[in-house]
């Protein structure tokens, strides 16, 4: 992930990758959901403690992308978990406009 | 009781004090792996991200508690409480104002090492009671990691104690000044050789890398942390940092101590408050510059090299003390 990388670094927002969805605040979708990976989805997203958000990064996490109507996948994100609170288009999305994503995130967060 | 003394319990060597530094040391431990990286790190909560830390803990104490199924309540309950509150008794004996801790008898070493060790086992028993593969492998991991790291730790920890004829911490650092010397500079190679087997040790004892094989991220989800959420995470982080700072200043206090600073009443704790630093910088830089060790690779370099050089260092201070 760029974002996490020196040039960009999201760790001056205050954001770090943590290993445990237990610990998590967002989860970051990057891939459209396959029906092998959507039950490990949903089970990641049924562990995070709430609050917590739902970030879907690039074409294929928000519709499935090129992968959309495939026979082995479910679509992107947005048709499997309960909600998805910001969409990053773009394929790949530069990590200006993942940052951007995790911005407005912050900024729904201080709004309640 | 006196006034002053229940002054310094709330505030300087006290509570407020040390939790202040706990979050501190987390900022400058966050902010050196950063620049070793070449990022910035925390930068935008509080001047150049001081407050992130703080903002963290406040952010997990607000977070939903779960426990899962088959898990043990009573003890994912009470781990974190005594992990946050063990530390902060330990460092009750460090001389953080220079001269005299809050609380010192001789033989406040011993009682320190004894909470590392404990630390340790309520490592053990969170990572077991969380009823989770992952958790229960950090545990075992972190188990047989303590298993390495104690008995050198223990063994270099005695020689500043040998030199100064003291098991008190407060006495050990006493004993620096009036020798002129810290003990680091002491006795030329041995001092510098214990205080790096020191330093090792309170890197394994911290989990941080080279020796983070019990939480590694990559292969173990969050080791033994992993089933911790809210209040329980946010009062382990707390102990975590304390620990650091626990390991940081009982290196300050054990090696570095120094003539000039302890005749003056104001600057004492100013060096000893630097000193620390210091040590935490130095354990962080390690942390950017390494990789991962495995856990046997761990247990192979503790049992075969520290610990026969923890002994050899500790015969050769005696040695040293006998035949000046």
């Amino acid at each position: 992930m760029a974002a996490l990388t020196p040039k960009f670094d999201i760790e001056r927002f205050g954001a770090l990758k943590v290993g445990s969805p237990r610990h998590a605040d967002i989860l970051i979708v990057t891939g459209p959901v396959t029906r092998e990976s959507m039950p490990r989805l949903i089970h990641i997203y049924e562990q995070m403690p709430e609050p917590k958000l739902v970030m879907a990064v690039g074409a294929c996490a928000i519709s499935g992308g090129v992968f959309a109507g495939c026979y082995n996948v479910c679509g992107g994100a947005c048709n499997v978990l309960p909600k998805v609170d910001v969409l990053v288009p773009g394929c790949p999305p530069k990590p200006e406009a993942i940052i951007n994503g995790l911005i407005e995130l912050l900024r729904r967060l201080r709004r309640g | 009781m006196d006034l002053s003394y229940v002054m310094a319990l709330l505030l300087f060597p006290g509570y407020a004090f040390l939790m202040l530094m706990a979050f501190f040391l987390e900022w400058l431990d966050r902010k050196t792996l950063a620049k070793v990286q070449d990022r910035y790190g925390p930068l935008l909560v509080g001047p150049m991200g001081l407050l992130q830390p703080l903002a963290d803990f406040i952010k997990l104490l607000s977070k939903e508690d779960m426990v899962p199924k088959g898990a043990n309540k009573g003890v994912l309950t009470a781990a974190p409480i005594l992990m946050a509150a063990l530390p902060l008794t330990a460092l009750f004996f460090i001389p953080m104002n220079g001269h005299r801790a809050l609380v010192s008898f001789e033989g406040d070493l011993i009682a320190v090492l004894f909470i590392l060790v404990t630390l340790a086992l309520l490592i053990f028993l969170t990572g077991w009671a969380s009823a989770n593969a992952f958790a229960a492998e950090g545990a075992m991991r972190s188990a047989l990691q303590m298993l390495s790291y104690e008995i050198p730790l223990a063994l270099t920890a005695i020689c500043p104690a040998l030199m100064a004829g003291s098991l008190s911490i407060s006495t050990i650092y006493a004993s620096q000044a009036k020798a002129g010397l810290p003990f680091l500079a002491f006795a030329p190679p041995f001092g510098a050789i214990s205080f790096v087997i020191f330093l090792l040790c309170s890197l394994a004892e911290r989990e941080r890398v080279p020796f983070d094989a019990a939480g590694a991220v990559t292969e173990m989800v969050a080791g033994w942390m992993t089933e911790l959420t809210g209040r329980r995470l946010a009062l382990i982080r707390l102990g975590r940092n304390l620990s650091f700072l626990l390991m940081a200043s009982l290196m300050a206090s054990l090696y570095l101590g120094d003539p000039i600073t302890v005749k003056l009443a104001w600057l004492a704790p100013l060096a000893f408050v630097l000193k620390v630093m210091a040590c935490a910088i130095l354990m962080s830089f390690i942390r950017g510059l390494m990789a991962r060790l495995r856990i046997d690779q761990t247990l192979r370099i503790f049992w075969t090299y520290m610990i026969p050089l923890a002994v050899g260092v500790l015969l050769a201070t005696k040695l040293f003390l006998m035949f000046p």
